[in-house]
């Protein structure tokens, strides 16, 4: 049988696996070692399975996931963040649309000391939504912002996604994180103009505060919130700075930022036994979530490997269809969303990217700037039906009054501002590649 | 025999309940390691042995953690059509292609003993009888496999940590099987 038969044999099973809604981490690895065993029997083919589990032991970047996914829990689960939304709450409410464009401020802020997107949308669907739907907010309008919003999470440094990728890509995990810095921030402000847009046009989606409620707040109070903006700077400055500046390796940086996060929580008296027992048991559920898919996925990476599928199909797009390098960047984009929206975001993660991050680089790009495109897709991918990772989190902690629908409706403006902020990325790669060059020197 | 199911079931849930409530303590082991590495790195000599350490902890922590991630649910399906089965058509599926993720894990532990006798200095094919024989007393630990850093640690703990990670996840998959069996008996797990 010739090797992309064999592959997409492999891929079709794993799909089909995947639908019957056994555990992830079992359907991948299952298809695995069964096409481990039927290719290579017992010449390896045993091994391949445990062969990935030492070489995930030696993956070092991933030591961050725990520290991440720790720092992320303690954050949401103490609201320390509630001040933070009452900031933006008090300085921006007397604005059109302002408590949606402050909402979309503190998931920047939540990023900065994040590096996945659960903590902002906990933080979002919990805190903002709630306070939002109370002022009048268009609910369909504020569910887009929210999900919009914590997917920044991954984009934002520091970043989950960018480590995994770097380990994929072998590129700098400083670099790619500096990358994410310039398209982070103007998807953020594309996210603002637009909500600044629509409620300018029709102000019944945002109202401002009344000026009673505004009026209420005295302006020694309104002084006293804006330092709750500190604990993120301060936060994200601990983790970073050593980092950057090369005190620290990144896994170290992420321990201090989780210390640090836990450090603030326990200082400012929020560390209850309740929040304390959930993060640490959400952390080993959620680590262990993603190390098991991992480790079946890297077999399953390694049996595509050993295939030398990745040659096959580089071959079929370049000689057999003949198409430029940048057809097939956007054709490998278009498939990324589509599989995007029906692989979980993890499996996506490493099964895809093993597959079209070695295409990139032998087509000529720079895999940097690519990392960045890798990450803009994945948020559409996150937050795209029916499989979406925010979607499904969306629905488990959206107040009742929000359907399906209106969770599904609300994301269609948000998701093409991001495509919209993707072909932007494509088009000016300094907007990724500026701030690393500035920092690294090149 | 729903009785010996039922025992069955009660001992590998407890078993399992209770190393992931001593594991999960686990990241702060590796926050601890972590931060004594940058601590050291930066006041003094950085030390040798951290980077390696951080890694065994991890291993341990996801591996042993594992079981207990299966009882918290915490490992995610895809739920497009699954959703929305009723409770009996979700444990005849599942006790369908649980036995693939049994069989995967079967894989697994094949694997890591094989490794595992590796790292004891045997590399014939019986790796199962020689591990056997180690514990009896009745083979010879030859020629030890060591990491090729500079710390140099012996590997086959390790390896025997994650031996002892996938059998307990194999109980819990069987126990998760039975629960299954018993659902369908239309009984109440």
């Amino acid at each position: 049988m010739p090797y992309e038969m064999i592959a997409t044999l492999m891929f079709s099973t794993m799909m089909l696996m995947l639908l019957t809604g056994q555990r992830v981490f079992g359907a991948i690895g299952f298809v695995a070692v069964v096409a481990a065993l039927l290719l290579w029997g017992d010449k390896g083919g045993f091994d391949i399975g445990f062969a990935a589990a030492m070489k995930l032991m030696k993956w070092y970047p991933l030591l961050t996931l725990p520290m991440f996914i720790f720092m992320g829990y303690v954050l949401s689960e103490s609201k320390i963040a509630d001040d933070l939304y009452r900031m933006f709450h008090v300085w921006m409410g007397g604005l059109r649309g302002g408590l949606a464009i402050g909402t979309i401020g503190l998931m920047v802020l939540i990023s900065a000391m994040n590096g996945l997107s659960v903590a902002g949308m906990a933080i979002g669907a919990t805190i903002a939504l709630p306070e939002l739907l109370k002022r009048g907010y268009d609910k369909r309008m504020v569910t887009g912002v929210i999900q919009a919003g914590s997917s920044l999470g991954i984009l934002v440094p520091p970043s989950v996604v960018l480590v995994l990728y770097a380990m994929i890509a072998r590129q700098p995990v400083g670099q790619l994180w500096l990358a994410g810095v310039v398209p982070g921030l103007m998807m953020a402000g594309l996210f603002i103009a637009y909500i600044a847009i629509r409620c300018r046009l029709n102000p019944v989606l945002g109202p401002t505060l009344d000026e009673d409620e505004r009026s209420e707040i005295p302006r020694a109070e309104k002084l006293r919130l804006l330092r709750a903006g500190l604990l993120p700077l301060i936060i994200f400055a601990v983790m970073m700075v050593p980092f950057v500046n090369g005190w620290t390796s990144l896994v170290e940086s992420s321990a201090i930022g989780a210390l640090a996060a836990f450090a603030a929580a326990v200082l400012k008296g929020r560390m209850t036994r309740t929040v304390f027992e959930n993060s640490v048991r959400n952390t080993l559920g959620i680590t262990c979530m993603f190390m098991w898919i991992i480790l079946a996925a890297l077999a399953f990476g390694a049996v595509f490997d050993g295939l030398g599928a990745v040659k096959a199909i580089e071959d079929l797009f370049t000689e057999r269809l003949n198409l430029s390098p940048w057809m097939i960047l956007i054709l490998m984009q278009l498939s990324f969303i589509l599989m995007g929206t029906f692989l979980d975001d993890t499996a996506m993660l490493v099964i895809v990217a093993p597959l079209y991050v070695p295409l990139v680089g032998a087509l000529g790009f720079d895999l940097v700037w690519y990392g960045i495109l890798y990450t803009i897709t994945c948020q559409i991918a996150y937050m795209t039906p029916p499989f979406g990772y925010n979607l499904f989190l969306m629905r488990a902690m959206a107040p009742p009054e929000i359907s399906l629908r209106d969770i599904y409706a609300s994301i269609t403006p948000f998701v093409i501002v991001m495509a919209g902020a993707l072909a932007l990325v494509m088009i000016f790669p300094q907007l990724a590649l500026w701030l690393p060059n500035y920092v690294y020197g090149k | 025999m729903t009785g010996m199911l039922r025992g069955f079931i009660r001992g590998v849930d407890a078993v399992n309940h209770r190393l992931g409530r001593v594991v999960m303590y686990g990241i702060f082991v590796l926050m601890g390691i972590l931060l004594w590495s940058s601590v050291s790195k930066t006041f003094f000599l950085p030390s040798l042995w951290t980077l390696e350490m951080a890694q065994f902890v991890m291993v341990g922590y996801y591996v042993l953690g594992g079981p207990y991630s299966i009882q918290l649910g915490s490992n995610v399906r895809m739920d497009l059509l699954y959703g929305g089965w009723s409770d009996r058509r979700k444990a005849w599926f599942d006790l369908i292609t649980v036995c693939f993720l049994i069989f995967y894990l079967c894989v697994l532990i094949y694997g890591a003993v094989s490794s595992t006798a590796y790292s004891l200095g045997y590399w014939k094919d019986a790796p199962f009888s020689f591990l056997f024989g180690v514990l009896t007393g009745a083979e010879d630990i030859g020629r030890m496999e060591q990491s090729s850093s500079a710390w140099r640690p012996y590997m086959w703990p390790i390896k025997v940590v994650m031996i002892v990670g996938f059998v307990l996840m194999l109980l819990q998959c069987l126990s998760e099987l039975f629960k299954d069996v018993l659902r369908l008996k239309g009984e109440t797990v």
